[in-house]
């Protein structure tokens, strides 16, 4: 039951990404475990077979969702924290002082779960190993089903390889560049995205900075990508095994990438996609 | 200070007519609630594939350049409304509220006056 520590690089995962050493997500669920789920990306809570909670390292937690999205100050959650005895306490504590209302530490919680849980179970090795017992210090807000973690999970894979089949930009530092006058409009929230892109900043570090879902900044990126404001990297021999795409999803043989990911033939798809979408 | 099962199941209770309602996360396209629906009507497809219709409209505001907000989106069908309300207050997570309401038995400025009654018990 411990979590491996050198896990050879696995081979692409199937899609839902459960090709790692440890017991699946479904297994824990039919035997109603409780505990932590690790992953090479982000840990799963569940309790007797429910997902309570989830972090990754990846996806900013629901403390910066409520902090520098602007709903709580930091100084309300520090005291929050302070106040707990006991699980589930910093959630009650700031439900019961009225500085959130059930509906809104819900609705905060779950965007923070799923978020934390695709890339927990979407991306990455899969799952490592499971502590029995081990529980999360939120406590409980609203379990949710492990089917519909993995059925989410399965969906946001194929969404974002629906956008733009290219998850290398996901992880890498955001890159500007002069798009096509003829691509999209962007909108407030992928501006405040182009906002941060420095060069530097990966979209993880975007979303952290926002306070917004990890996600859904990932989503905005691959948007971005596919209409050309930002760069799109050639894909790294060596970089960690994506998430493979799901079934019905563009699957690109090994040796295309290298040519058809160069900057003209990005372009030339780009105007491709453009006639099409004019004569369909 | 409803929880958001509550608060959906409210609004089906309340709104006359009401087939489902969802709350939907419109950037993930995610439900993050909903009570009703059924066979003839999966409110998780209904919303996920309702995201594509806020974006297309908030895009086509942006290449307007209209500065104003969307309230609500009223679709309807032969048998059908949909009525899709974006909650304000809450601009950097992009919720909005998903009502399917029969066409026959449904009101609909009382099913649009009191989704704005239940945005407000959201509280988000």
């Amino acid at each position: 039951m411990n979590p491996h520590t050198d896990v050879p690089p696995a081979p692409p995962a199937r899609p839902g990404g459960r090709t790692g050493t440890g017991p699946t997500l479904t297994v824990l669920a039919g035997e109603r475990a409780s505990g932590a789920l690790l992953c090479e990306a982000g840990t799963v809570y569940l309790s007797e077979g429910r997902v309570v909670h989830a972090e990754s390292p990846v996806a900013p937690g629901i403390d910066v969702l409520l902090t520098t999205g602007g709903r709580l100050t930091a100084e309300t959650w520090r005291e929050a924290v302070g106040h707990t005895d006991g699980p589930g306490g910093v959630g009650r504590f700031l439900v019961d002082t009225g500085r959130l209302s059930d509906a809104e530490l819900e609705i905060c919680h779950l965007g923070a779960l799923f978020d934390a849980a695709y890339f927990a179970l979407g991306t990455g090795t899969g799952p490592r190993g499971f502590q029995r017992d081990a529980a999360h210090w939120l406590g409980p807000v609203r379990p949710v089903g492990a089917d519909a973690v993995e059925r989410e999970t399965r969906r946001r894979g194929r969404l974002l390889d629906d956008l733009w089949p290219c998850p290398q930009v996901d992880t890498a530092p955001v890159v500007l560049r002069s798009p096509d006058p003829r691509s999209p409009a962007v909108t407030r929230r992928q501006r405040a995205v182009l906002e941060l892109a420095d060069g530097v900043r990966t979209p993880a570090d975007i979303a952290r900075c926002l306070g917004r879902p990890a996600f859904h900044t990932l989503i905005d990126i691959r948007r971005l990508a596919a209409a050309g404001h930002v760069e799109t990297p050639r894909p790294q021999a060596t970089a960690p095994p994506a998430r493979s795409p799901g079934p019905g999803a563009v699957v690109w043989p090994d040796t295309v990438p290298d040519t058809v990911f160069a900057d003209p033939g990005i372009d030339l798809l780009r105007r491709l996609r453009d006639a099409l979408e004019a004569t369909l | 200070m409803a929880n958001t099962q509550t608060a959906l199941k409210e609004a089906m209770t309340t709104i006359e007519g009401s087939l489902g309602v969802a709350l939907v996360d419109y950037s993930s396209g995610m439900a993050l609630g909903t009570v009703g629906g059924g066979k003839e009507l999966d409110l998780t497809v209904a919303a996920a594939g309702n995201t594509d219709v806020v974006r297309a409209k908030v895009r086509t505001m942006e290449q307007l350049g209209l500065k104003d907000g969307i309230e609500d989106i009223l679709i309807t069908l032969d048998s059908q409304y949909h009525l899709i309300r974006l909650l304000k207050g809450r601009d950097s997570q992009g919720l909005f509220l998903y009502l399917a309401l029969d066409k026959n038995r449904a009101n609909l400025a009382m099913a649009r006056h009191q989704l704005r009654k239940i945005e407000g018990d959201l509280e988000v």
